[in-house]
């Protein structure tokens, strides 16, 4: 039997606690949870036969939910799936070389957690609004009199800078509500990770990490700057355990 | 109390929490690797949901905050 890890967790004193609440849960496939203890750290794992192990929906959801039912009572990294181990001792191995780290991440997201933020917008209408700027501001030089066979050529360079000029605009735009998001945000003081244009919709995709009881807060800011921004979307997902907070490679 | 700008969508949840426990979180190398038959079904999965989150928003109006 292999070990599958779904979370290491500070556990300090509370050992006793993390033991009742296993007892009420299931890993995958209703498989038992234990804990592998370290130092007021635990390792939750469940046992798993090698090569039964399946990577569907519902198994990753049922991972997720382990997870998500130990980050309300404890502090954890959640481990990705498919984290597995050969037996009890080589986990105890490997969070005894990894202590430190693992320590300093668990400080790091200590009565934290993690929101998304995925903003959206018509990407067309966007789009032909900074295309028109763009046709407003690009002057191309005067035709020559007599070369009319390159403007094929000039027709083609004056599409391209438009489009360069169109997309250096909508940059300049995305960046602009990222600044107007993290003026919005600094007085939660989070810590957060932006990506511009994931999709052709999803102009920004941003995730915080900040404390527990602010998540009121940011609700109200993003509400703000929902009514601010009444040609995007806005979607708020969370509180999540700290996924993308976790900066740590156990060898 | 914010219930009429949490919207209740199910569908982008779950292709937000897959994409979290399959690809962000501790990393352990030099674990087993496993013979994962399905993997394939659940990028599909994650796929068809995404496009289904772009086509969804091409159709819905107005603001929403999604609420595990």
């Amino acid at each position: 039997m292999d070990k599958m890890i779904y979370a290491i967790l500070s556990v300090k004193n509370n050992q006793e606690k993390l033991n009742l609440i296993l007892v009420g849960m299931n890993g995958i496939a209703g498989a038992n949870l234990n804990m592998v203890s370290l130092d007021g750290i635990s390792a939750v794992v469940s046992d798993i036969r090698r090569g039964e192990l399946i990577a569907d929906k519902s198994n990753a959801l049922a991972y997720a939910g382990v997870i998500e039912n130990l980050a309300q009572q404890f502090t954890l990294l959640p481990m990705r799936y498919n984290s597995l181990m050969e037996s009890t001792d080589s986990i105890i191995k490997i969070l005894k070389r990894n202590l430190n780290e693992i320590q300093l991440n668990l400080r790091k997201v200590e009565n934290k957690c993690e929101f998304g933020l995925k903003i959206f917008c018509n990407s067309e209408k966007l789009r032909a609004e900074m295309k028109a700027k763009s046709v407003a501001n690009t002057k191309t030089p005067a035709k020559p009199a007599i070369e009319n066979k390159y403007s094929v050529y000039r027709d083609y360079l004056n599409k391209k800078l438009i489009e360069h000029r169109s997309e250096e605009l909508l940059l300049t735009h995305v960046d602009k509500i990222i600044q107007d998001i993290t003026t919005h945000l600094a007085q939660l003081n989070p810590i957060h990770k932006f990506k511009k244009m994931t999709t052709a919709t999803n102009i920004i995709d941003v995730v915080f990490l900040l404390e527990k009881d602010k998540k009121e807060d940011l609700i109200h800011i993003v509400k703000d700057l929902q009514n601010q921004y009444t040609g995007l979307r806005l979607m708020l997902t969370g509180p999540w355990p700290p996924y993308n907070f976790v900066d740590i490679t156990l060898k | 109390m914010y219930d009429n700008v949490i919207d209740q969508s199910k569908d982008i949840t779950i292709v937000e929490i897959l994409d979290r426990v399959l690809n962000k979180g501790v990393i352990l190398i030099g674990d087993i690797v496993v013979t994962v038959a399905d993997i394939d079904l659940v990028y599909v999965g994650v796929k068809l949901m995404l496009s289904s989150v772009e086509t969804m928003e091409q159709l819905k109006s107005g603001n929403s905050i999604v609420e595990k």
